[in-house]
């Protein structure tokens, strides 16, 4: 029973994967603009940031799911 | 180093389950008990900070010849206003003191486990409570500007069918708000935890300037910039 929880726990936390495409992408993008138009720095800052709090949600719903899953299926 | 077992791995859980755990730190007696959790003892602490720190800090205000306190505190003030109607914007001046604290509290709140509190945003119902707040704010301001018929007809724009998705937004949005917030401050608290719990010296320092400071601080400020964002919107 505790592999299956462990394993199901790991499961959740894929998506993680998500996440780091996601924040990845954007700051690689933010990196070209910002190398593109420097006097634009704040506001692709500030848009980056908001952008990477909203992909890191995911991963965050990931990793309640899987605290949920170890605490609450004991 | 020899692997010490099953019991080593047990008594580590044991401690981040009581790490989790929200406590009752009193009971009122009244109706049968109602329990006072640990968050809500700790709010009121900070709710005493930010108090008598807003009260010393506006005494002897003067209009000629201000103090270095006064011209911080106003240049503070001024930056906060100007960034928050650079978001929502100048019609919308009225949101700006209830965002502000908003951001005090969370920033205050997030930080105060370095003083060796624990965060009462990791406690679930301390970030809902303060989503419902959002929520009620977003679909007030919405009415407020442009009346109770725009409101309802928005959520059949731009065509009927979205209209269910539309309504379960005012749902998801707070919804979204309260989960990220209480998920990455749970998270930093649990990493910080176990941290401490194995390698208890100097280690933790730099992880506790990402997880403590860094980490909270952005939390708070993402939350008051996606409600303001989201009134902004609602407004349209």
């Amino acid at each position: 029973m505790g592999t299956i929880i462990a394993i199901g726990a790991g499961i959740a936390v894929l998506t993680g994967v998500g996440a780091g495409i996601g924040i990845g992408i954007a700051t690689g993008k933010a990196t070209d603009a910002i190398a593109r138009q420097p006097e634009a720095e704040g506001k692709i800052s500030k848009t980056l940031i908001l952008g990477c709090a909203l992909a890191e949600a995911t991963a965050i719903y990931g990793f309640i799911i899987g605290l949920l899953i170890i605490l609450l299926l004991k | 180093m020899k692997r010490k077992g099953g019991s080593d791995t047990e008594s580590l859980t044991e401690k981040l389950l009581e790490e989790l755990n929200c406590d009752t730190v009193f009971t009122i007696p009244v109706f049968g008990g109602i329990g006072v959790a640990e968050s809500v003892v700790v709010t009121w602490i900070i709710m005493a900070v930010l108090v008598g720190l807003s009260i010393i800090f506006v005494r002897n205000l003067k209009v000629e010849n201000p103090g270095k306190k006064q011209l911080v505190l106003e240049s503070t003030i001024g930056w906060a206003k100007d960034f928050f109607e650079g978001i929502i914007g100048k019609e919308n001046k009225r949101y700006i003191p209830y965002l502000i604290t908003i951001i005090l509290y969370l920033g205050v709140s997030n930080i105060i486990s370095l003083f060796g509190f624990k965060p009462p945003t990791k406690d679930l119902n301390v970030t809902a409570a303060l989503a419902i707040m959002s929520m009620f704010l977003i679909e007030y301001s919405g009415i407020h500007k442009n009346g109770v018929k725009h409101w309802v007809k928005h959520f059949a724009e731009p065509v009927p069918v979205v209209a269910p998705i539309m309504v379960l937004e005012i749902v998801i949005r707070p919804l979204s708000l309260c989960m990220r917030l209480f998920g990455n401050v749970l998270g930093a608290f649990v990493i910080m935890e176990l941290l401490k719990a194995i390698i208890p010296v100097l280690v933790p320092i730099p992880f506790s300037f990402y997880f403590d400071i860094f980490d909270g601080l952005l939390q708070a400020y993402v939350f008051v910039f996606l409600t303001a964002l989201f009134m902004n919107e609602e407004q349209e």
